[in-house]
């Protein structure tokens, strides 16, 4: 099945940059799917964005919209529309006459389309907004407008470019279950970048950019058990690393072995991933689990994360794991206890990682010093 | 609890409020020098304030020159309205290149300051010994003095319109430039990734956006091409004279009992400039000045 958007061997490099902000990009959307890019501030998410939607041109490779080049399209003949972070309404022009303006552009009349556009303000639940200024919305009424507006184009593919970013939580949550019904209402194809995983979790794959490659592309569950690679894993959250050895499908780390799946048995340097919400605390000194010092309590949402600096025979690698309890846990800094790891059903391993990467890494749950 | 609609238009009193009292001493200031200058000229125009003999009350001002007046006017008219025609379309023209050329966006800049700086005393020289029959378009061009037309104090103001035009379009591209700025790049990226071609792009979204701009420094082209002087003395015929150039000329000359003549055409003058403001100021708020 060609898929509705294609981006292949993707390229670019701002002017006067050394580095290049994407590296060889391929990317499919199928029909009706929603790709989610996800990756941190300046990973080159919004220039992909921009370079499938034609504001940018690549320094090489292709965009494809149902296998058909679109390369050498002006941007406003290419079959696709963008929502920008900022809703970016025309301030000269009502509510209505925003949603309405692909329209008119397109030829029709000025009733035809504001006729067309009020089905889509109904859709976005602004429907009796239409004779307002945009100077008269809140922000979230904006991004609806812009939504409705995006939407009304009715193009092949709409690219969102964190277009949630700038609201609050309640909003944000809000426009995440209007993305949910107009999905189910319109069935669009969607690649929509975030930095948010929340955000990401509406899409059906969610392809993963650091640095201007794509470090992984699966769907979220993916991501949050088996991430393919330390930057994937690390970007998710959540994982404590462990750097060490597999040898005959047993990772060996400061915490000793640790037995894993069988799929996930080729023998050398790795780290072994474990979810902090994996882990378990025990009684201090119980067999089969390490023992360590708790280090600090901290607040995560609803749950609290114990830290815990794990005991070792070796001076120069003291690790700390970040455990994740309810509520109401009775541990304070200088307690002792125990840790127990998940078995191999929660483990992970990323091969090839020597431990130095992980004492590079400032935002590894674990560390080692 | 509030409604938030009451609520939103309480803040917005309270800022417009705010504005009224910030605005206020440069308001008091104004309306105290331009008031006194304006009441000084009306009362003189009506015979109040005479230089010699005693006040009274009279439209002779108006009546005595009544011809030459309405000629002025006519003549003034001519110049502003085309002047500041030719400055708009040719301001937002150098605003629209300014604002979508990505390179040699500078150099159209500069030259547009630069122009601006050269006082209009120099540009009206400059102008006339282009523009003139022995002028330097006139050498170069390898046309007779004959053959040449009456660029300059010819029976159309040619030269003075084109002076204000040449000086005043590079004030309309900065203001109406400065006007778009950024925002004009990010909606006009809006459009074109809902199908605007270039040329929708200007007309539906370049020229609304300007358009507040635009009505607010042409009005400025215009109160100023109306009283400019020394353009259309240096450029202009003889007669008819445009109103600045006919109420200098009786307000200097040797009969001090022009002067309520001479404030009369001020009076026109200043009549047509207040009308001109009264008739776009509303249309500049309807354009979304204040949006």
């Amino acid at each position: 099945m060609t898929a509705a958007l294609t981006l292949s061997g993707i390229s670019h490099r701002h002017p006067g940059a050394a580095q290049p902000t994407l590296a060889g990009i391929d990317l499919e959307v199928q029909d009706g799917q929603m790709l989610a890019v996800l990756g941190p501030s300046g990973s080159g998410k919004t220039t992909l964005l921009r370079v499938a939607a034609g504001l940018e041109q690549p320094e090489a490779g292709d965009v494809l919209l149902d296998g058909t080049s679109v390369l050498d399209v002006a941007p406003e003949r290419r079959d696709l529309t963008v929502m920008f972070q900022k809703p970016h309404l025309f301030p000269h022009l009502s509510v209505l006459d925003n949603v309405a303006f692909a329209d008119r552009l397109r030829g029709q009349s000025r009733s035809q389309s504001r006729a067309t556009a009020q089905r889509y303000l109904d859709l976005v639940h602004l429907g009796d907004l239409g004779p307002r200024r945009p100077r008269a919305l809140s922000g979230g009424q904006e991004q609806r407008v812009a939504l409705a507006r995006a939407l009304a184009a009715t193009r092949r593919v709409m690219l969102l470019d964190e277009p949630f970013s700038a609201l609050d939580n309640h909003l944000r949550t809000s426009m995440h279950q209007l993305l949910v019904e107009v999905r189910a209402a319109l069935d669009p194809t969607v690649v929509l970048v975030t930095h948010d995983l929340d955000e990401a979790a509406l899409a059906d794959r969610v392809a993963v950019l650091v640095e201007g490659r794509i470090e992984h592309c699966d769907t979220i569950q993916t991501l949050y058990t088996a991430p393919k690679t330390l930057a994937v894993a690390r970007l998710v959250g959540g994982f404590n690393e462990l750097p060490g050895v597999v040898r005959s499908g047993v990772h060996h780390s400061i915490l000793g072995a640790a037995a894993l799946p069988t799929s996930l048995a080729a023998d050398g340097p790795a780290v072994l991933l474990a979810r902090k919400e994996g882990l378990a605390l025990t009684e201090p000194h119980t067999t089969g689990t390490a023992t360590g010092l708790v280090v600090e309590v901290r607040q995560s949402g609803p749950h609290q994360d114990v830290i815990v600096e794990m005991a070792s025979s070796r001076p120069v690698a003291a690790t700390r794991l970040t455990v994740e309890v309810r509520l109401g846990t009775t541990l304070r800094p200088g307690d002792r206890t125990g840790v127990v790891l998940p078995g191999p059903e929660g483990l992970w391993v990323v091969s090839g990682a020597s431990p130095q990467v992980a004492e590079r890494s400032s935002t590894s749950m674990l560390t080692t010093r | 609890m509030t409604p938030p609609l009451t609520r939103t238009a309480h803040l917005r009193a309270g800022r417009q409020s705010e504005g009224a009292r910030l605005v206020a001493p440069a308001v008091i200031l104004i309306v105290a020098v331009t008031g006194t200058a304006i009441g000084a000229v009306v009362a003189t125009s009506l015979g109040l304030l005479p230089l010699v003999g005693q006040p009274r009350l009279s439209a002779d001002g108006f009546t005595a020159l009544a011809g030459d007046l309405r000629a002025a006017t006519q003549e003034s008219l001519l110049i502003a309205i085309a002047a500041t025609l030719l400055a708009a379309a040719i301001g937002l023209t150098i605003a629209t290149t300014i604002v979508r050329a990505g390179h040699g966006v500078r150099l159209v800049v500069a030259l547009a300051v630069t122009v601006l700086t050269v006082p209009h005393l120099v540009g009206a020289a400059a102008t006339g010994l282009l523009l003139s029959d022995v002028g330097l378009a006139q050498r170069w061009s390898g046309i007779s003095p004959a053959s040449w037309p009456e660029l300059v104090g010819g029976r159309w103001p040619w030269a003075t319109v084109l002076e204000l035009a040449w000086k005043e379009s590079a004030f309309v591209a900065l203001v109406v430039t400065a006007s778009l700025g950024r925002r004009y790049a990010d909606l006009r990226e809006v459009s074109v990734v809902l199908g605007a071609a270039p040329r929708a792009q200007w007309w539906r979204v370049l020229l609304p956006l300007a358009a507040p701009a635009l009505a607010s420094s042409s009005l400025i082209v215009f109160v100023y091409s109306l009283g400019t002087y020394e353009v259309a003395r240096l450029l202009g015929r003889a007669y008819p004279e445009p109103l600045p150039v006919m109420a200098y000329r009786l307000f200097t000359g040797i009969d001090v009992t022009a002067r309520p003549q001479a404030a009369a055409t001020a009076v026109v003058a200043t009549g047509l400039a207040l009308s001109a403001a009264a008739i776009t100021l509303p249309l500049v708020r309807r354009l979304g000045a204040d949006r």
